[in-house]
């Protein structure tokens, strides 16, 4: 193009030459200059659109982009001399700690290895013989052979200082870090260092098994309040004896010296013998799961602490495999089951009707995830999100997200003797330790920036936590740290497209049908005051309607719901009948009346028609919803067969004409034509009435069988009414779509060439007959078009919804019921969305696939339009 | 004339003549069969040539017609509420005691009246006459809400009276209206008014000493608000603009640098002498507050309880049920001129719009100096240009689509694009200094003006469009045949022709503009601007800053504030105000286009 452009205008620039030699080189240059500015100019559009797109793409693209290892190393510390408990990391994976039964903290520099100096926590000589830790703030606890449980607290402690007051001789790690020994020092932005090093006590023993039992599992954690803090801890001793104990700790304010009880009961009707893999306790310690080592979950219910119970016992595994790995995610509500073949299922507490439980609560496996290869061994579980890391005996390490069912990293152990292994997925999700009893350490760093967006957690059916089933389901804040976003688009895909259906059911007759009168039956001067009243419609501003709909029709319409229900019935009925009535008057005087007196007659009519509504609508409600419409909805009381009449009303009243048209319309129209012009208008009055009634009769009959087979039109379409509803929507987005589509429609039908119009009316058909089958087929893909562009406006439409639409992103037809559009759930939540956060970045999803929606209406629209355009013009 | 136009109304359709009745209805589709038949009938049979109801199609007519008037009706009844509501809110209506059967009192302003269906609890409570009546009115009451103000004694605005609650109303003469700076209004009577060392009883008050008492106390206001304002503002101004180029030269120079100190040095002596200023300014406006609080109004609520408060903290007070047309028309006006150049107050529920006229026209003026060259070239390169084909195909679906984009889609970009990536780039070059908190890399003036140019660009491209192809032809062949080059012809001949089209491209866009809010809650606007974009420190316009815009205001009192009740008096009228603007806008652009229309068809042929 640029090409043509450019030699067009060399040819240009020698003409002009030729004509006048004299024409001055600046006056050419300034020409092709603007050319090309012009040109560049025009193209811009291209590029907005282009634009607008491609950077939508790029913003909502990492979402489905893929977690990646930024970097790895493998190093060898001293190896502990007791069996390893755990290994453990801080924040930024400066350090990582290795902790052994003997108390002892081996710390490293995480991503070299170089030692730090160790730390002893005082065990008396004594090994720990099982270990638990919270998923925050560093607390862990050690059971020991005789039966008593120590609290202490392992804590990564961090310090930024200036660059200038770090303390000088510090010996150098790597680029970033340095080392005085004990701590780490990093450097960071705005020339700052920061310190980390590693802390730890350990509080007094606690009797909680019989003095001499040794206590082999252990889970804990802490609740309470800074001045009474509270620990709850489950425990498996030797025994095979589970028990749930409460610590309480009370500080004496006049002294400061504390004073801590133990209290403990043993949980009920565990089978004897069964050999314990793991206990897990939640935090507000109203529940314990056990696994046994045979795949059996016990699941008890400590809601009162006096009288635990077992509520629920169920297998987690296919039989024959054995339990390996049995773990809490955050939030307590999701446990993670491993078995010796590799299988690997999260399991919920889901509330069930039915359910075996007292507690009317049950086990269900909620996601199967990808099978190791090997028995899982080792897992650790992030501390916020839903991801966790799971590692095989083959030395398979996966990290993987327990939601989205994807395994997101596949990393493989090296150099790792014998022996135990432990994992850790780091606090931050963004690194994982994995360290083996010989001191053998593997670290990896990734970045997982959105773990839980899948195409799948997107658009597909999700099973949340704490959901009975999979579900679409968007809910993307709340108080609650534990809280995992719902990121399904569907139930906001589905409400964009519930309100665009409903106002378009409203708009498009209003819009459409105006302009074929518009354009068809008015005159210009009539049309010179329509028409502009009509378009100004389109300059509302949205927000004023979403104003006025909410705050001012909701109200009305949930007072009068009726009344417009009945309104919705009775203006076509009187428009009808005043048609039939008008039809009495000889054409003699009816001629002169055609004009403005006849559109004043209709303005009139509707306006009877609503004010009729609102006085028959008392009547109306006791008559056929039992007096309360809105009880009437949510099916409390009255019967189905008056809705079902009103639907089926239409429908019937169509069938009935049609009969009577098919059997002898053609007779009968022959014999009016002999009849005196007021006999023939008369019983053609009578005929309509007569079809009406015989359609009322055929409706009711209708109503009455479907409603004896059980059908009922509530629980649908109508069912439970809300106040702002669907709608109000509907009718507030009327505003906004009729006039688009009226003044496109009626430019259409008005571009149809008037000789057309002219050869039909010339033939002999009337007007109507013109309109219906010579207008209207010429200008029906400009109608078309005209309808969605309408479309267009309405799925984007963001105030009116916003303001109207109540928010609630539910997945029913409901017209009663509010909706969540993706244009109003963008306008609500990006202000307060995270930069590059995972919602920041849905959010742009969101508008994206409301661009492409509207993108391709309006493709459609404007390609349809343009060649409607080409055959008016060749008409 | 209608017998004359081919398709107006009736008049083809009605007594037909002989052969038309003969032709009967159009050939295609079934309908063609029988029509046939019925040629073939009606010749048979020498028919005198009677009514065919079914080829008039009154029916259909009407009920078209019926959906035309409805669409009509609906944009006459939404303006006529609007209108209405806008127009009357500020009017002061009669302050009302009314005496429940409870035995309780309440006084306020009738504000609306309704009729509601009583819960089953409200009517177990009834007597049995007023259940009765309630019974026969097919389960509804009426009932009217009552203003009853004073919110920090009752802490609710309004209150619901039920007909058969009512056991009477009257109009006590004395009692007063009062709109406070803060709390809302307060409906009660004054017990006592305290002048400096004089005391005047509510009931010997002069209305006169009252108000004149009441006017030099808002002008001490105005004088604490000024200094607050202007001079306060100023120093802080100041001592701000030391601060970030103390940091400058602490982040250009490296902290501790020869240049770092000189600037601290610079620094300590230049905000010295600003801080002397402020503990000036300090005193001065202590001094003011201290002689203000000895003149003190006692008001007395229609339970009994007292509130005395500053004279200055009373916006405007009037007795409500004393009031002549006259003396309330004056308060009317008074509040409208409040409304249209002060700043809001209690939550943007009552007090004034200025800031929010001010950022919506600033945004929209702004807007219309980005859109106007794109639109234009776009426009020019379309029709003068390019040479049609599938590039202007496509250029032309671009501009439509463009059209088409939700509103929202825009601030989403304007929003991701324009203040998150150009804006945190700027921040980044140019204002290190203010880091991390974001000059242009937020919400702002120019990027809002940007992103709605974006929105509104199709609107100017097929405004331009037209009024370039209505420019006659032999206009551009005389310049072109007289030797001017192409551009000077599109800029000497063209362009000033068209000119009148691109004014209507533009106002349209600009009423578009002005009454867009979705892209511009993402972009910029705020709920309340601290400062307004244009001030007396230099640059004196300041595109980085938040504003407030009329629509948004409509959505936040509407919606986010304590009460939408209470709000709603508020957003009808800026609702007025907005509508008002925007149709402004669009029939000086219908005129323009009229104008213009006119003028090529005189010089068409």
């Amino acid at each position: 193009m640029s090409e043509r452009r450019a030699s067009r205008g060399d040819g240009e620039g020698r003409g002009g030459r030729r004509r006048d030699p004299g024409a001055r080189r600046s006056v050419r240059v300034i020409d092709r200059l603007a050319g090309r500015i012009i040109a560049v100019g025009g193209l811009f559009v291209i590029l907005a659109v282009l634009g607008i797109m491609v950077f939508l793409v790029a913003v909502a693209l990492p979402l489905f982009a893929g977690e990646s290892l930024t970097g790895s190393a493998s190093f060898r510390v001293a190896p502990p001399k007791s069996p390893l408990l755990s290994v453990e990391a801080d924040d930024y994976n400066s350090v990582a700690v290795l902790v052994s039964a003997d108390g002892t903290l081996t710390p490293a520099h995480a991503s070299t290895g170089r030692p730090l100096k160790p730390l002893k926590l005082d065990f008396g000589g004594t090994r720990a013989t099982a270990f638990a830790r919270t998923l925050e703030g560093g607390n862990a606890a050690f059971g020991f052979a005789d039966g008593t449980v120590r609290f202490g607290k392992i804590r990564f402690r961090s310090k930024v200082l200036p660059a200038g007051r770090a303390p000088a001789g510090l010996a150098r790690i790597d680029e970033r870090d340095l080392s005085d020994g004990r701590s780490v020092f990093s450097r960071i932005p705005g020339d700052q260092m920061r310190r980390v090093w590693v802390e730890a006590d350990l509080g007094a023993p606690q009797q909680a098994a019989p003095p001499g039992t040794p206590i082999l599992r252990l889970d804990y954690k802490v609740g309470g309040t800074p001045e009474r803090p509270s620990i709850s801890f489950a425990t498996v001793d030797a025994g095979g004896v589970a028990r749930l104990s409460l610590t309480q700790t009370r500080v004496n304010l006049l002294t400061g010296l504390s004073t801590s009880s133990v209290e403990s009961v043993v949980l009920p009707d565990l089978p004897r013998r069964t050999r314990i893999l793991g206990v897990l306790l939640t935090e507000k310690a109203d529940a314990v799961y056990i696994g046994s080592e045979r795949g059996t979950l016990f699941r008890y219910d400590a809601r009162n602490f006096g009288a635990v119970s077992l509520v629920e016992k169920r297998d987690l595994l296919p039989p024959g495999e054995r339990l390996t790995a049995f773990h809490f995610l955050i939030g307590e509500e999701a446990v993670v089951a491993g078995g010796s073949r590799g299988s690997l299922n999260v399991f919920f507490r889901v509330r069930r009707p039915g359910a075996a439980a007292p507690d009317g609560l049950a086990m269900a496996r909620a996601h199967e995830l990808e099978g190791h290869a090997a028995a899982v061994s080792g897992f650790s579980a992030s501390a916020r999100s839903r991801m966790f890391v799971t590692m095989d005996e083959g030395g398979a390490v996966w990290l993987r997200h327990s939601t989205s069912e994807a395994t997101l990293l596949r990393l493989r152990a090296k150099g790792m003797a014998g022996g135990r292994r432990f994992i850790r997925l780091s606090p931050r999700d963004d690194a994982i330790l994995l360290a083996d009893q010989g001191g053998a350490v593997n670290f990896w760093r990734f970045s997982a920036e959105h773990p839980e967006t899948t195409f799948q957690t997107l658009f597909g059916k999700v099973w949340y936590e704490g959901y009975p089933e999979p579900e679409y389901t968007w809910q993307s804040s709340s108080g609650d740290d534990a809280f995992e976003e719902k990121i399904s688009l569907i139930p906001l895909i589905f409400g964009t497209i519930k309100g665009t259906v409903y106002s378009l059911i409203f708009a498009i007759p209003i819009a459409v049908l105006g302009a074929i009168f518009t354009s068809e039956f008015i005159g210009p001067e009539i049309r010179s005051v329509v028409k502009p009243a009509m378009e100004m419609m389109a300059s509302l501003p949205s927000v004023v309607l979403g104003f006025v709909a909410a705050l001012i029709l909701a109200p009305v319409v949930e007072t009068w719901i009726a009344a417009v229900l009945l309104a919705f019935a009775l203006i076509p009925l009187l428009l009808l009948l005043s048609a039939y009535l008008w039809q009495l008057m000889p054409p003699r005087v009816a001629l002169p009346l055609s004009g403005f007196p006849k559109i004043g007659l209709l303005f009139l009519v509707i306006v009877l028609g609503g004010a009729l509504g609102r006085l028959l609508a008392p009547g109306f409600e006791s008559l056929f919803f039992g007096g309360d419409f809105k009880a009437w909805a949510n099916g409390n009381v009255g019967l189905a067969t008056p809705m079902l009449f009103l639907i089926f009303l239409p429908v019937s009243f169509l069938a009935a004409a049609f009969c009577a048209e098919r059997l002898l319309g053609f007779a009968w129209r022959r014999k009016l034509r002999r009849m005196p012009h007021a006999r023939a208008a008369a019983l053609e009055l009578l005929r309509w009435t007569g079809t009406l009634a015989a359609a009322a009769l055929l409706g009711w009959a209708a109503a009455l069988a479907l409603a004896a087979l059980g059908l009922d039109a509530r629980g649908g379409v109508i069912d439970t009414y809300v106040q702002r509803n669907a709608l109000v929507v509907g009718f507030a987005m009327g505003f906004a779509v009729i006039p688009i589509i009226y003044t496109i429609a009626e430019d259409a039908l008005d571009s149809v060439p008037g000789h057309l119009r002219a050869a039909s009316l010339a033939c002999g058909a009337t007007p109507w007959q013109t309109a219906l089958w010579v207008v209207l087929p010429t200008a029906a893909s400009g109608i078309f078009a005209a309808v969605m562009i309408g479309m267009g406006r309405a799925v984007g439409e963001t105030m009116i919804v916003v303001m109207a639409a109540g928010n609630t992103p539910v997945l029913d037809w409901n017209v009663f019921s509010g909706l969540r559009a993706l244009s109003a759930n963008i306008a609500v939540e990006l202000p307060e969305a995270v930069k590059d956060g995972t919602l920041y970045r849905v959010l742009f999803l969101a508008a994206l696939v409301l661009f492409s929606m509207t993108f391709v209406v309006n493709t459609i629209a404007e390609v349809v339009r343009l060649r409607f355009r080409k055959r008016a013009s060749q008409l | 004339m209608r017998t004359k136009e081919p398709k107006s109304g009736e008049g083809a359709g009605t007594p037909p003549p002989a052969p038309r009745a003969e032709s009967g209805a159009p050939p295609p589709s079934s309908e063609g069969e029988r029509s046939a038949e019925a040629r073939e009938g009606s010749s048979r049979g020498g028919l005198r040539s009677g009514m065919d109801f079914k080829a008039r199609g009154e029916p259909f007519i009407w009920i078209m017609g019926g959906a035309l008037a409805l669409g009509v009706l609906m944009i006459a009844g939404f303006l006529a509420l609007v209108l209405w509501n806008g127009i009357v809110t500020f009017y002061p209506g009669p302050v009302r005691v009314v005496t429940l059967k409870s035995g309780g009192r309440i006084a306020g302003e009738p504000f609306r009246s309704e009729r509601f269906r009583p819960s089953e609890a409200q009517l177990k409570a009834l007597d049995a006459a007023s259940r009765r009546a309630v019974a026969e009115a097919d389960g509804f009451a009426g009932r009217t809400l009552y203003r009853i103000g004073n919110f920090d004694l009752y802490n609710e605005d309004f209150r619901w009276a039920a007909d058969h609650e009512v056991a009477g109303v009257e109009e006590p003469p004395d009692v007063f209206f009062v709109e406070r700076a803060e709390w809302g209004p307060f409906i009660g009577f004054v017990k006592e008014l305290r002048l400096g060392a004089r005391r005047v009883e509510g009931g010997r008050l002069s209305l006169d000493e009252l108000y004149a008492a009441h006017d030099r106390a808002l002008a001490r206001r105005r004088a604490v608000r000024a200094i607050e304002v202007d001079e306060i503002g100023a120093v802080n101004y100041y001592i701000e603009k030391e601060r970030l180029a103390l940091r400058r030269a602490a982040l250009e120079h490296g902290a501790g640098s020869a240049a770092h100190r000189a600037g601290k040095e610079r620094f300590e002596r230049r905000t010295r002498a600003m801080r002397g200023g402020f503990a000036a300014l300090k005193k001065k406006i202590a001094s003011i507050n201290g002689e203000d609080a000895r003149f003190t109004i006692t008001l007395r609520e229609i339970g009994g309880r007292e509130k005395t408060l500053r004279l200055s903290e009373v916006v405007r007070l009037y007795p409500a049920n004393r009031l002549s047309v006259g003396g309330r028309l004056g308060v009317y006006f008074s509040r409208w001129t409040e409304f249209l150049t002060d700043d809001p107050r209690e939550a943007n529920t009552e007090g004034g719009v200025l800031p929010a006229i001010f950022g919506t026209v600033m945004m929209t003026l702004l807007m219309v100096v980005f859109v106007a060259p794109f639109g234009v070239v776009t426009a020019l390169y379309l029709r003068e240009y390019a040479r049609q084909g599938t590039l202007v195909s496509i250029v032309r679906i671009c501009v439509n689509n463009l059209a088409g984009v939700p509103a929202i889609v825009y601030g989403v970009f304007g929003l991701g694009f324009f203040a998150y990536t150009v804006g945190a780039r700027i921040d980044q070059l140019f204002y290190p200094e203010r880091l991390p908190s974001p000059t242009f890399g937020t919400g702002g003036l120019l990027w809002a003006s940007l992103t709605l140019a974006l929105l509104t660009v199709p609107v100017v491209i097929v405004a331009t469009e037209e009024a370039l192809a209505a420019v006659p032809r032999s206009m551009r062949e005389g310049s072109l045949a007289c030797g001017a080059s192409k551009w000077q012809t599109i800029r000497n001949i063209v362009l000033p022709q068209a000119m009148p089209g691109v004014m209507t491209g533009l106002i349209l866009a600009m009423a578009r503009g002005a009454g867009e809010v979705a892209p511009l809650m993402l972009v910029g606007v705020v709920k309340l601007a601290p400062e307004l974009p244009f001030d007396g420190f230099f640059p004196f316009l300041h595109l980085e800053r938040s504003f407030m815009h009329l629509g948004f205001h409509i959505y936040d009192v509407g919606f986010q504030s304590r009460n939408s009740e209470a709000g709603k008096p508020m957003v009808f009228v800026t609702t007025l105000l907005l509508i008002a603007i925007i149709a402004l806008m669009n029939a000086f652009a219908i005129m323009v286009r009229n104008r213009l229309r006119r003028k090529f068809v005189e010089g068409q042929f």
